[in-house]
């Protein structure tokens, strides 16, 4: 099957990526850098199950970046108003799925498609960041940086709690009924409402998943650094859809797999290491990225049958709402 | 039915549609004069005009992608990295201006024919594969510059078509007027935009009808590249300097103008004069809020929710209007 | 083969009708279905089969009569209604989830949808193994759904009829694309539903097979049931007349065919993805060539592979003695071939655009010399055409979608008639027309005709095809069967399309 193949080559792709590395750049895998890049990916990690969710149910994000954002200097300016941490790691995630809320609102409650949609939220958090900011860091307070522990405890939790939501995700979307229903909705929205599924409750659900998931992200972020950079999570999007898209997940809904997009994460995430020890200029990445969901794409397109869309090209970015 | 009216039902609502966002354009400039005191003045309106050029261009470039039921999202971009390589044509290849500026445009044919190529050619879904390229082009404009290079330094002649005059007007106002008539006419006048509402409408219908569609599918990426290409040379003279984050945001913009100039998302419905008046309406708005001393982020926030409500409004009136047609139809699918 | 003494029936329609404007899908008919009965129900398309399952199913609702189910009266029935009294229905089209296995699909279709219950993968690819080995389907319960054939998700659809303990399953065609072998195992099937006291409406027109299963069968023709009877007491010939019996020699103003050159010349032409092959056939300027057959045939097909759309890959297609390869619809409306395709809704007319802009879209090439659009030109060429079809609307720039069903067929045939083609196929022309529109129509085919036009018209209407036709092909299995002159037996076409003929593969 196709998808189990895409898993496969990823998998190799990856353990070459790892094995070459070893040999040409041994001081990657040195405990204290590894450690810290691990670390430094695991937000990331969390954004983008996310995102494979909300993929499978025939969907995109792309404000995903901004949620980090908003969600990053909030936690910010709460711990600087010395909240107790579990206080703001709530508040955090309670924002998210705020501005997750709204995105599903539109999508779901109204039908408009996804990608016009998370496109207006993007912009419109990013900007209002940016008012309220003027892209002034967040200082944090002194005890916040890595919850207080050491700093290798706390990166070992961080790496745990990503690793955490993603296993638990995993499950989750095997084997609790809601889980099936995402896939159910990205396979066949009418076969779905046909079944007593709602799809739409469940897109909606999805959208503030996201939200909190990026508020989680962002409270994890902010212990790695004693400041909040308002610039985080910009083209956070675009590389979470890159692994997801490399990773098996289709981008016309119903099929992919949690562990999947972990190998295709991984995969993304040398990238940048990769390039560094290969003495290629960072700034490449973002090229590489857009060459990778191209490539990831077109292999699905010239592999398997293309599910049909009806009216116009957006139908596999918005749920196909009439047939 | 009905209506006595001589005007097909589609055409009436966008008529309207029009209408009420010149009604809105109007407001707007009303508003803002009030607030802002050098707002209402000629030279204003003359810049007003300079700053919309490049998102006027890009607006025109989606009409047509988006009237297809596709979309765009690396136009942007690729303004980006045309503004670069149109600095380097000319300040490392060592081209002469003018000559650079149309290797340019069609350097951006090459990038829009990619898109086409794969959207009509692969069959692949225009929404993957413009995030795709909009990844792509904006990481090869940053890369190829190293992420810091700048080009400046450009020639007198050539900073006059962003900065200059021409007869009075803005400079860029003859190129901008070109593309916006040669856009005007293609959608409206031509066989081209008809067949290019029909795809939208029906895609398969389109086929059955005689109509080539991977190749009118192909034409309006194309045709995206190139005006991408023009607005990155436009934009490199009105600035004075090419850099590689050159045009960011700017699909947003885009994008907005066109939904509220009364194209659907969803295709086949569409108007140049809705895209331009949509244009008008951002441009206002934006230039507006400055003049109301409020800060630039307001202007892109706003335009955020712009996009959203008429988004909404569009699909509301779209689904009142199948309620309607429903109601009137009494045709069953099949029956034996 | 025996049903059980007279219980009380699971479905009863009483003299049900169902109208869509001024067709009459069904008048005044009664069905009845007693537990432990197949219960057969045939009839030409067009018959009213379609619509009587949606009534079943809850699809439509009857304009008068009553419907039963489980002898209590129901009267607003709705899909999820029917379905919780026990209504499975097997379509065609399966409504499955391509990218799932088989034992999720099964799972989501039969379990409540409680979703915070944890999912038992074990239990539900056991349950499902067990509804597929009940079934006798030879699937395993993990395979993806895409990965399997049309028959094979027919047959996971009839697990989770029988899952979900249906006791009213109506079958549409199941066999339709079914090889032998899983027919016989449709039939087990079929059986065993029958022990549980199940009943099933074994819709088919593979006579055969009602003879092999059904304890009776009713006929419907043109909205009304002609008769029930138990299976023992009818013979085949004698069910096709009951099917077909109308009296032929109505309407046909004889038009003496002045049969030109030869238009259009097939030989041995196939096209494997469409499951089509070996077409040998001539028409010539001015003649009428029915295609008949049963749905399925493969002449939709046929017209596809002509015009375009699935190009042929086998045999030799000739258009006035010329050797052609027709690749792409524009390349077919080149060579001056038509077509009029059946799904209107998504092939015709365009429904959003006007009717103008739809009459002219195929020839905006010739209309529009370089490009430019002309509207005088268009608005004179749709009025024209608007006159001589007399489609009924106020003006070439209202909306198509405005349109009735026969005036909106009305443009489509103005469209293709505006490109003056040479050959000119027509696909179901008058279906779900209404009886005003349909003689309007089969007068200006004759007309075309007679100006020299070569047409072929797909037509599952028997008396439509035997009214038109100067020659009658009969397509049966994805190939021709045989060609009949044009004063030929109903009888004898709709045998050679049921495959009753010695000769017929």
């Amino acid at each position: 099957m196709r998808t189990v193949r895409r898993e496969y080559s990823v998998c190799i792709a990856l353990s070459l990526i790892l094995f070459a590395l070893a040999i040409f750049a041994p001081s990657f895998y040195q405990p204290t850098p590894f450690l810290s890049f691990l670390a430094r990916q695991a937000p990331a990690l969390i954004v983008t199950c996310g995102a494979a969710l909300i993929i499978i149910a025939r969907q995109i994000d792309i404000s995903v970046g901004s949620q980090l954002a908003v969600c990053s200097v909030c936690a910010g300016l709460l711990s600087t108003a010395n909240w107790p941490a579990g206080l703001v790691l709530l508040a955090a995630i309670a924002l998210g799925a705020t501005l997750g809320s709204i995105n599903g609102f539109f999508v779901a409650g109204l039908r408009l498609p996804s990608i016009v949609v998370t496109l207006a939220t993007m912009v419109t958090w990013r900007e209002a960041l940016r008012w309220k900011r003027q892209g002034a860091f967040v200082n944090l307070p002194q005890g916040a940086q890595w919850f207080g522990l050491s700093q290798t405890q706390g990166q070992l939790t961080i790496i745990v709690v990503a690793l955490a939501v993603l296993a638990g995700l995993a499950l989750l979307t095997r084997h609790l009924a809601a889980g099936r229903f995402i896939y159910a909705t990205g396979s066949d929205v009418e076969a779905a409402r046909l079944a007593g599924i709602r799809p739409q409750l469940v897109t909606f659900s999805l959208f503030v998943v996201m939200g909190a998931l990026s508020g989680l992200a962002a409270v994890l972020n902010n212990a790695q650094s004693p400041q909040v950079d308002p610039k985080a999570g910009t083209g956070l999007e675009l590389k979470a859809i890159a692994a997801v898209v490399v990773g098996g997940v289709a981008i016309s809904g119903g099929r992919g797999h949690l562990w999947g997009v972990f190998v295709g994460f991984l995969l993304m995430a040398c990238v940048s290491p990769a390039l560094v020890y290969l003495h290629i200029e960072a700034y490449w990445e973002r090229a590489i990225a857009g060459a990778i969901i191209l490539l990831a794409v077109l292999g699905d397109g010239l592999g398997s049958v293309q599910k049909t869309t009806t009216s116009g090209s957006l139908a596999s970015g918005e749920t196909v709402t009439s047939r | 039915m009905g209506t006595t009216s001589n005007v097909s039902s589609w055409k009436a609502l966008l008529l309207k549609h029009e209408t009420l966002l010149f009604i809105i354009v109007v407001l707007e400039w009303f508003f803002f004069a009030a607030i802002g005191r050098r707002f209402g003045t000629l030279e204003n309106s003359y810049d007003i005009l300079r700053h919309s050029t490049e998102i006027g261009l890009l607006a025109l470039a989606l009409t047509p992608i988006i009237l297809t039921g596709g979309i765009d999202l690396s136009v942007g971009s690729l303004l980006g990295l045309c503004a670069i390589l149109f600095g380097k044509l000319w300040r490392d290849a060592h081209f002469p201006i003018w000559w650079a500026a149309i290797v340019t445009l069609a350097i951006g044919a090459v990038a829009g024919g990619m898109n086409a190529w794969f959207i009509s050619r692969v069959r692949l879904p225009p929404l993957i594969v413009t995030l795709g390229t909009f990844s792509l082009f904006r990481g090869l404009a940053e890369a190829i510059t190293h992420g810091v290079d700048t080009f400046t330094d450009f020639p007198g002649s050539f900073l006059r078509l962003g900065q200059g005059q021409w007869l009075g007007l803005p400079a860029q106002a003859p190129a901008f007027l070109l593309v916006a008539a040669a856009i005007w006419v293609m959608v409206h006048f031509t066989v081209l935009g008809r067949s290019w509402r029909a795809i939208g409408f029906a895609p398969e219908g389109a086929r059955y009808a005689g109509i080539p569609v991977e190749r009118r599918i192909a034409s309006v990426y194309v045709i995206a590249g190139i005006i991408a290409g023009l607005a990155a040379v436009l934009y490199t003279a009105r600035l004075g300097q090419a850099k590689a984050d050159a045009g960011t945001g700017y699909e947003l913009f885009a994008i907005t103008a066109v939904v509220l100039g009364g194209t659907s998302i969803f295709g086949g419905v569409g108007s140049v004069p809705g895209t331009l008046l949509g244009v008008a309406a951002i441009a206002v708005l934006s230039n507006g809020l400055v003049h109301a001393r409020q800060p630039r982020e307001v202007a892109g926030m706003l335009t955020g929710q712009l996009l959203l409500v008429s988004l909404a409004a569009s699909v509301l009136a779209k689904r009142i209007a199948l309620h309607y047609k429903s109601r009137n139809a009494n045709q069953p699918d099949s029956f034996s | 083969m025996n049903h059980s003494g007279r219980s009380a029936p699971l479905l009863r329609l009483e003299e049900v009708s169902k109208s869509f404007g001024v067709v009459h899908a069904l008048s005044g008919v009664t069905f009845e279905l007693l537990p432990a009965e197949v219960h057969a129900l045939v009839g030409e398309n067009g018959a009213g089969k379609s619509t009587l399952v949606k009534l079943v199913t809850g699809a439509l609702q009857a304009d008068s009569g009553s419907i039963e189910i489980l002898n209590r009266r129901v009267a607003h029935l709705n899909p999820g209604r029917s379905h919780k009294l026990g209504v499975a229905c097997i379509y065609q089209q399966p409504a499955l989830f391509p990218d799932l296995s088989v034992a999720e699909n099964l799972r989501l279709r039969l379990s409540p949808s409680a979703p915070f219950r944890r999912v038992d993968w074990a239990e539900s690819r056991a349950q499902a193994a067990e509804l597929l080995e009940l079934i006798g389907a030879r699937i395993s319960p993990e395979s993806e759904v895409r990965q399997l054939s049309m028959p094979e998700q027919q047959l996971v659809e009839i697990a989770c009829a029988v899952g979900s303990g249906a006791r009213i399953i109506i079958m549409d065609e199941p066999t339709a694309s079914l090889t032998q072998k899983e027919q016989h195992l449709l039939f087990g099937v079929v059986k065993r539903l029958r022990q549980n006291g199940a009943g099933v409406v074994y819709i088919s027109h593979r006579l055969e097979e009602v003879f092999a299963l059904a304890d009776r069968v009713t006929v419907l023709r043109d909205g009304h049931s002609v008769g029930t009877n138990p299976i023992g007491e009818l013979s085949e010939a004698a069910l096709i007349r009951e099917m077909v019996g109308r009296d032929v020699s109505e309407t046909v103003a004889s038009s003496q065919s002045r049969a030109g050159e030869i238009v259009l010349s097939l030989q041995n032409v196939g096209c494997a993805a469409s499951g089509i092959h070996a077409i040998n056939l001539d028409v010539r300027a001015g003649e009428i060539v029915a295609l008949a057959g049963l749905v399925g045939a493969g002449r939709t097909e046929l017209a596809r592979v002509l015009f375009g759309i699935t190009p042929a890959d086998t045999g030799e297609i000739r258009l006035n003695g010329q050797t052609v390869s027709i690749g792409s619809p524009r390349q077919a409306i080149t060579h001056g071939i038509a077509y009029l395709p059946e799904d209107r809704r998504r092939h015709g007319v365009i429904l959003e655009m006007s009717i103008a802009q739809n009459i002219t879209l195929s020839i905006q090439d010739r209309l529009f010399p370089g490009g430019w659009l002309r509207p005088n030109a268009e608005r004179n060429t749709a009025t024209d055409y608007m006159r001589a079809l007399e489609v009924k609307a106020e003006c070439p720039e209202r909306e198509a979608g405005t349109l009735s069903g026969g005036n909106q067929q009305k443009v489509a045939l103005a469209r293709w008639l505006a490109t003056q083609p040479r050959l000119l196929i027509l696909d179901e022309p008058t279906q779900g027309i209404d009886v005003g529109t349909k003689n309007q129509l089969h007068r200006m085919i004759r007309e075309l005709a007679t100006k020299g036009v070569a047409i072929v018209t797909i037509s599952s209407d028997l008396p439509e095809v035997l009214a038109l036709a100067d020659r009658i092909g009969v397509m049966r299995n994805g190939t021709l069967v045989a060609i009949l002159p044009r004063a030929s037996d109903a009888d004898q076409v709709m045998g050679l399309a049921f495959g009753q003929e010695a000769g017929a593969p």
